[in-house]
């Protein structure tokens, strides 16, 4: 019998200015006509539901200053959209957002094929260790590996001199300035990768 | 959760039946023909009470009915939870037993009847393998009061109490006999009203428990007295805790029906029907059937007692039971018992989950929720139609709404909209499990948004619903169709495939299913501030709208949103995007005309994709929509993006008033790269500050080819230009319009190909002094269908300015290059110091000339101002040439002359002033400022400024060091002998005193040595010391020892002279003895020796204050002095050496003979004895005189000795006579001072052996030698 297991749908980059940085989309199901891995959703749909994880955002963090508590980085899961996407947060002190949304059922472990979308059989491994011993849920915490990791590739896109986080990041200013992204492919295709080599369980850096 | 049969998940509540509190027409319980043919009458005969306090009490009960409460256990102080119907004195029962069919042919033993809604009772719908449907849980909860609570009144009339209480016994007990005849078991409750106080019910326990007695009632259950003479409060209290009491019963009640099912189910058969099925399969309901009815029934009784945790466990094993098999694996699916089974599942389960939820295991609930999806979905896959139809849709929708219904309904806390939180934390025994985030509960928002996905696939399903089976089975072949329509569609809650979507004809109304899911979904979020999400789904919402064609409501859905929303704030284009489109289409339907211009306005720009067979022509916005007038459209860029971005940039920081400065304009499209290009009508920008507006035109240019290019740089000239001249020009602003100012008018041809960034280069003319900055730019497009200004506000954000150049280069300016200062006027009168010294010297008066030339075009009338600050300034006056003085004293550390008149200086003219400090005694330095205010004659009211500044250095010309040394005063001392030498002072008293000094006088030298320090040569005039005062009684008196050149001394700078002055100080008074000092300044008289200035002018005099010295002692002193003779033989030794030098001046060679005076003086009042020993010298002289000697001296009076002595070195050398005064009294040697042509040497002095007399006596100083010589003669003869 097939298991499915979570895998990241989803990785979101998002500025000071909520607005959008990256977005990276990673196939977590298959297209009924041709087979082929597809993601979930279109990409219009995974903006919109970046987007309203600002939302959660913005009143964790009204929450906050009422209360007086301080936030650490780590928001935890933002909300699930439905039984399969639920978004997790994170921002950083300078007021970027890292948002990993994860398909609860994103990856299939089958006992005869191994995994149709995981990246490697380790991983699978792991993954299969970790589903069969608590099941396919997620434990608060288990994405902060991705968040490290996300971290991690976008400090490193800031140490690039060539990289102007303020160009865009320029959204006070007017709307006009806004929509500059990250165009980086080196940090796109480590999104991609922690994307992919994520499974539940992992505690090792990515 | 309304689509399932109302009643069938209702929360059960324990029926209280209240009887007798209203006379009024009431509610019949039973309704169903059919029951209340055969049902039962429960009557009471004693009228209905209807007084005041029956209605206050009715009321109280009403308001304790739980059926609207929240489903959760409010942890309140209510204890009871009721459902409550009011009667008057009857209701109806339903039959225990069903009847016969009629039709029924009697069988041999008597039919065991049952109960109507049972599926034993051939009358009964579940008959005969029916599970349970809500008609029996609406008998429970509607039909069967679990409470009957009877109210009567105990009347106080003594007279009637023994007929009115028999009466009461009676009633009650026909009621209970009634009920018990009736088979059910529910529970008769009396209250006795009485209109006493509770306090005075004593007088009434008799006739009570007489009443009790005769019926039987508990008082403590099911008789209670209800004295009604209190408060309201008090009532209500008490109404509360009789409700409370007989909860209890009730939960009884219900515990006792519980328990009967259970029995039920332990006996473990199934039992037969009353007759066994004929018609159909002949199937009876199996064991498990019935288990799973018995298990229902005893949910729902647990239910009633409020104890969901039993309900739970009751309904579970049901659900399982049911989904065992022997229940519904036996079902075909197109039995109608396959959806009437699947309806009691999901009864059941949403019962489950009500439990789940009432408890608060909100992550079990959304688990559960979950299963019986999956185990539904997963029984349809194997028994029913499968789940790839729109009936799974439907049922999934239903699913995910019932479970928002459900959520709503339990009203959790941590839900609420206040609460801020999106979902609810686990329960704490799954916390530390692996959780599926969706199974933490998320508000109901969530739940209709799944719903509306559910409904669109519902609707994707039953568009794939073959024609054949859209067609009604009476159209077609029916039997065929409709069979294969029934085998291959779950209908399921849902209608059937042509009632879905009927071939022609309205079907299924999915979009607005949708909508009403989405807007729900949309509520939720606007709630919880989740506006984001919220636009989400409203987009969504727009979608449907745009099928449904409802134009007018799209628009009123996305435009406030798409006004402001926060995806293009914060710059997600592709939902911008999204939104837009619809947008449009809905606005051209709607022939919103200026709605579709904004949007292809910002549509236009290349950041947004592009659509294929799109014009992107803004000219052709407006052709299929449908306008009265020509719309004008005004939008900022606030709202709305745009493919223009505009900047200005000021080339300088500052200007000056008068001038002008280059400025660039710049405009650039971002427009999609094969869109016609845009002609602007005009292009406007707005200035805060004293710049004007600036108003570029659009003239075509023929001859352009310039859409090639990708910057295009043009210069256009600027002229002023009044704006009510500007008629034409409709988007002028109204202000302008009324109030005539003046703009800066250019004209250009204002086409923006796309991609092309525009650059006009102006000369902004800078009129008025203060900061300025360009604010706004407003490009406006005025195609003939219709007209847009669209604004963009230059804002403060540090950005760069670009400077583009014809060859295409940018530079970088600065930040915030929209910004300019205007300076004022520059001042164009020149003001300078003329003839400025280098240095400038302590004592001497300072000049300065300033020059004021001016070089305006126009004649200034000019004023000055003279500033002078440092410490202590001094005083002085400043003068204009041919015109005004002023002069300050100077006091302090600021002095000011204001207003110094200098008259109107003609163009190119100019004028002098002169500022003349007073000397100054001590370096130090003051800055003069001098600012020349002038206004122009044409232009008056505007003052210009100039303004110069110098700093006065001051320094000392020069320093000087003094030394005192004493002097023999040749005059005799008076004697103390001669009577009028002394007597004077007794007769002339005090006051002549002055005016002739009769004391002792001594003579000094003062030596003094001063050093130029100026940087140039320095002309010394004279030199003086002026005694300032003596102290001490004594008179002093100075002459001048040297005499200086006529036109005086030149120093050079660094150089030093010597200057020396006699000195005699003299007692005023014989007897006073006491020494006394002087206070001596010495000045010097000085000129520049740079001869600019005449030499007639007042010399600069610097002096200098000396340190008091002493001029008279009292001590005894030896003074040493010496004259020269030729003549070696001691017999000439009388001769005056005026004899000895004529002579000697013949005489020629040989060394000269030396005459030694030492001159004793004593001033003090003792008589001194002195011994003198002089010393022999090897080789250095000879003398002549006492080797060793005593003097004696008298008090007041001196002596001298006279020693000869012959050199034996040559001339030109020191001799160094060894001679002893020692004081004989006190054996104390006294110190020999030497006076002129001596010197010190240690403790003794030497005496200078001239080469020749003659020039030494010259060095000397030949007069005093002469003085000296007589005196010599005096003493010694």
């Amino acid at each position: 019998m097939a298991t499915s297991i979570p895998s990241i749908a989803c990785l979101g980059v998002i500025g000071r200015h909520n607005n959008p940085l990256h977005t990276t989309i990673l196939p977590t199901t298959t297209d009924p006509k041709t087979g082929a891995p597809a993601p979930l959703r279109t990409p219009l749909q995974f903006s919109l539901l970046l987007s309203s994880t600002l939302d959660v955002f913005a009143s964790r963090a009204r929450h906050a200053s009422a209360s007086g508590t301080l936030l650490s980085g780590d928001f935890g899961l933002l909300h699930a959209v439905d039984d399969r996407l639920a978004a997790y947060g994170w921002e950083t002190n300078t007021g970027v957002k890292f948002v990993v949304v994860v398909d609860m059922r994103g990856r299939t472990l089958d006992r005869t094929g191994g995994s149709t979308a995981s990246s490697s059989k380790s991983a699978a491994a792991a993954a299969a260790a970790a589903a069969s011993a608590t099941g396919v849920g997620l434990r608060e915490g288990e994405l902060k590996v991705v968040f490290r990791a996300m971290q991690t590739a976008y400090v490193r896109l800031l140490q690039n001199p060539f990289y102007d986080p303020d160009e865009a990041a320029a959204g006070a200013a007017g709307a006009a300035a806004l929509g500059k992204r990250i165009t980086s492919r080196k940090f796109a295709e480590e999104m991609r990768r922690i994307g992919e080599v994520w499974v539940p369980g992992s505690v090792n850096a990515l | 959760m309304d689509e399932y049969p109302a009643g069938s998940l209702d929360h059960n509540l324990p029926l209280l039946v209240v009887s007798g509190l209203t006379s009024g027409p009431t509610k019949p319980l039973l309704t169903d023909p059919d029951l209340k043919e055969q049902s039962i009458l429960i009557r009471s005969e004693l009228p209905p009470l209807d007084s005041r306090e029956a209605k206050t009490i009715l009321r109280c009960i009403q308001e304790a009915d739980a059926t609207a409460l929240p489903w959760n256990p409010q942890d309140g102080d209510k204890k009871h939870r009721f459902k409550i119907k009011t009667i008057g004195r009857d209701f109806l029962l339903p039959p225990r037993r069903a009847r016969l069919p009629e039709d029924f042919e009697a069988p041999l033993s008597p039919p065991v009847l049952h109960s109507p809604f049972s599926p034993l009772s051939p009358g009964s719908t579940l008959y005969p393998d029916g599970l349970i449907d809500t008609r029996w849980l609406s008998k429970h909860q509607e039909l069967i009061p679990s409470i009957c609570l009877c109210f009567y009144s105990l009347t106080s009339d003594p007279t009637l109490a023994t007929l009115h209480d028999n009466q009461l016994k009676t009633d009650i007990n026909a009621l209970k006999n009634a009920i018990s005849r009736s088979g059910y078991k529910c529970r008769l409750v009396a209250v006795i009203m009485s209109d006493q106080a509770p306090d005075s019910m004593g007088a009434f326990q008799e006739r009570l428990e007489n009443i009790r007695w005769g019926t039987g009632l508990d008082p403590k259950t099911s008789l209670f007295v209800l004295p009604t003479r209190r408060s309201e409060t008090e009532l209500e209290t008490a109404v509360d805790s009789i409700l409370s009491a007989v909860f209890v019963q009730a939960s009884e009640y219900y515990r006792e029906l519980g328990r009967r099912s259970r029995k039920k189910k332990g006996r473990g058969i199934a039992p037969q029907p009353t007759i066994p099925p004929t018609s159909g399969t002949s199937h009876t309901l199996s064991l498990q059937g019935w288990n799973v009815r018995y298990d229902f029934k005893a949910g729902v009784f647990a239910e009633f007692r409020q104890e969901m945790d039993v309900a739970l466990r009751s309904y579970e094993q049901a659900y399982e039971s049911l989904f065992g098999q022997d229940v519904l694996e036996t079902v075909p699916s197109w039995s109608p018992r396959f959806n009437h089974g699947r309806l009691v599942a999901d009864t059941l389960a949403i019962r489950i989950l009500r439990c789940l939820l009432w408890t608060g295991q909100s992550t079990a609930a959304v688990r559960r929720w979950q299963a019986h999806r999956a185990r539904t979905s997963d029984f349809l896959d194997r028994r029913g139609r499968g789940t790839q139809n729109y009936g799974w849709q439907a049922w999934e929708a239903r699913w995910a709404q019932t479970m928002a219904n459900l959520i709503e309904k339990v009203e959790y806390p941590e839900l609420a909209p206040t609460s801020q939180s999106l979902f609810r934390p686990p329960e704490k025994a799954l916390s530390a499990e692996r959780l599926q985030p969706w199974e933490l509960l998320h508000h109901p928002g969530y739940w209709y948004r799944t719903a509306a996905q559910h409904a669109l696939d519902r609707r994707k399903l039953a568009h794939l619903i073959p024609e054949d089976s859209r067609r009604a089975p009476d159209v077609s072949e029916v039997s065929k169709s409709a069979a294969k329509a029934y085998n291959s569609f779950d209908t399921y809650m849902c209608p059937e495939p042509y009632e879905e979507y009927p071939l022609d004809g309205e079907g299924t109304n999915h979009g607005r299913q949708i909508l009403t899911y989405l807007n729900s979904a949309r509520t939720e979020f606007h709630k919880r501030q989740q506006v984001r999400l919220a636009a989400d789904v409203a987009l969504d919402a727009a979608k449907e709208l745009e099928l449904l064609k409802q134009w007018k409501q799209l628009l009123e859905l996305l435009t406030p949103l798409w006004r402001d929303m926060y995806f293009r704030k914060e710059g997600w284009l592709d939902a911008t995007e999204s939104l837009s489109w619809i947008l449009r289409r809905a606005a051209v339907e709607a022939d919103q005309a200026d709605l579709v211009v904004a949007l292809d306005w910002e549509l236009l720009n290349s950041r947004y994709s592009q659509q294929p067979n799109w014009h992107y022509d803004l000219t052709k916005s407006l052709d299929n929509v449908k306008v009265d007038q020509r719309p004008e459209i005004t939008i900022r860029d606030e709202n709305i993006t745009s493919f223009l971005t505009s900047s200005f940039v000021f080339k300088h920081d500052e200007g000056r008033a008068g001038q002008t400065c280059p400025a660039q304009l710049v405009i650039k499209s971002n427009a999609f790269p094969k869109s016609p290009p845009v002609v602007l009508k005009s292009i406007q920008v707005g200035f805060e500050g004293s710049v004007r507006t600036l108003h570029l035109k659009h003239v075509p240019n023929s001859g352009q080819e310039a859409g090639s290019r990708k910057i295009l740089v043009t210069s256009v000239g600027l002229k002023e230009v009044e704006s009510e001249a500007q008629d034409s020009d409709a988007e002028s602003e109204s202000g302008n319009r009324s109030t005539p100012s003046v703009i800066l008018q250019g004209e250009d041809d204002l086409t923006l190909y796309p991609g092309q960034t525009r650059v006009f280069q102006v000369d902004v003319p800078l009129r008025e002094a203060g900061e300025a900055q360009a604010s706004e730019v407003t490009v406006i497009v005025a195609p003939e269908t219709f007209q847009l200004a669209y604004s963009m506000k230059l804002r403060e954000d540090n950005a760069i300015g670009l400077w583009y150049t014809t060859t295409g280069r940018v530079k970088v300016t600065k930040i915030n290059a929209q910004n300019i200062k205007v300076l004022p006027r520059p001042p164009k009168m020149e003001v300078k110091f003329i003839n400025v010294l280098k240095q400038y010297y302590a004592g001497e008066p300072i000049h300065i000339v300033v020059d004021i030339a001016n070089e305006e075009d126009i004649d200034a009338q000019t004023k000055l101002d003279v500033h002078l600050y440092g410490q202590d300034v001094p005083a002085f006056k400043a003068q204009v040439e041919d015109g005004d003085s002023q002069a300050s004293t100077g006091e302090g550390e600021e002095a000011k002359l204001n207003g110094l008149d200098a008259g109107t200086i003609g163009t190119s003219k100019s004028t002098k002033a002169t500022v003349i400090i007073d000397p100054i005694n001590r370096p130090t330095a003051y800055d003069l400022t001098i600012k020349a205010w002038y206004n122009l004659v044409s232009d008056p009211a505007t003052p210009i400024v100039q303004i110069v500044a110098f700093q006065i250095n001051i320094v000392n010309p020069f320093e000087a060091s003094y030394d005192l040394v004493p002097r023999l005063h040749r005059e005799p001392w008076p004697s103390i002998f001669d009577p009028e030498g002394i007597q004077a002072v007794t007769e002339e008293g005090e006051h002549e005193v002055p005016s002739q000094p009769m004391g002792l006088a001594q003579k000094w030298c003062l030596v003094t040595k001063f050093g130029s320090f100026a940087t140039e040569d320095i002309r010394v005039l004279d030199l003086d010391v002026k005694v300032l005062e003596t102290q001490g009684a004594a008179r002093c008196t100075v002459s001048k020892n040297q005499t200086l050149p006529a036109d005086g001394l030149t120093m050079a700078p660094r150089t030093m002279e010597e200057a020396r002055f006699d000195l005699v100080a003299q007692k005023l008074s014989l007897d006073d003895r006491a020494p006394s000092t002087a206070d001596l300044a010495f000045t010097i008289k000085w000129q520049r020796a740079s001869g600019d200035r005449p030499a007639t002018a007042t010399p600069n005099s610097t002096t200098f204050l000396l340190d008091p010295f002493y001029v008279t002692v009292t001590e005894p002193r030896v003074l040493a002095s010496v004259s020269y003779s030729r003549t070696s033989s001691p017999s000439s030794s009388k001769i005056p050496s005026t004899v000895s030098s004529s002579s000697s001046a013949g005489a020629g060679a040989g060394p000269p003979l030396i005459l030694l005076d030492i001159t004793i003086e004593n001033p003090s009042n003792h008589f001194l004895t002195f011994g003198l020993a002089m010393e022999p010298s090897e080789g250095g002289f000879a003398f002549s005189g006492a080797k060793a000697t005593t003097l004696n001296v008298l008090p007041v009076a001196r002596r001298t000795v006279t020693y000869r002595l012959l050199p034996l070195v040559s001339g030109g050398a020191w001799i160094r006579p060894q001679l002893v005064v020692r004081d004989k009294y006190f054996q104390k040697v006294l110190k020999i001072i030497p006076t002129e042509g001596m010197r010190k040497e240690g403790d003794g002095f030497a005496i200078w052996v001239p080469d020749n007399v003659d020039e030494d006596e010259k060095a000397v100083g030949g007069e005093r030698t002469r003085e000296g010589e007589g005196d010599v003669k005096v003493e010694s003869s």
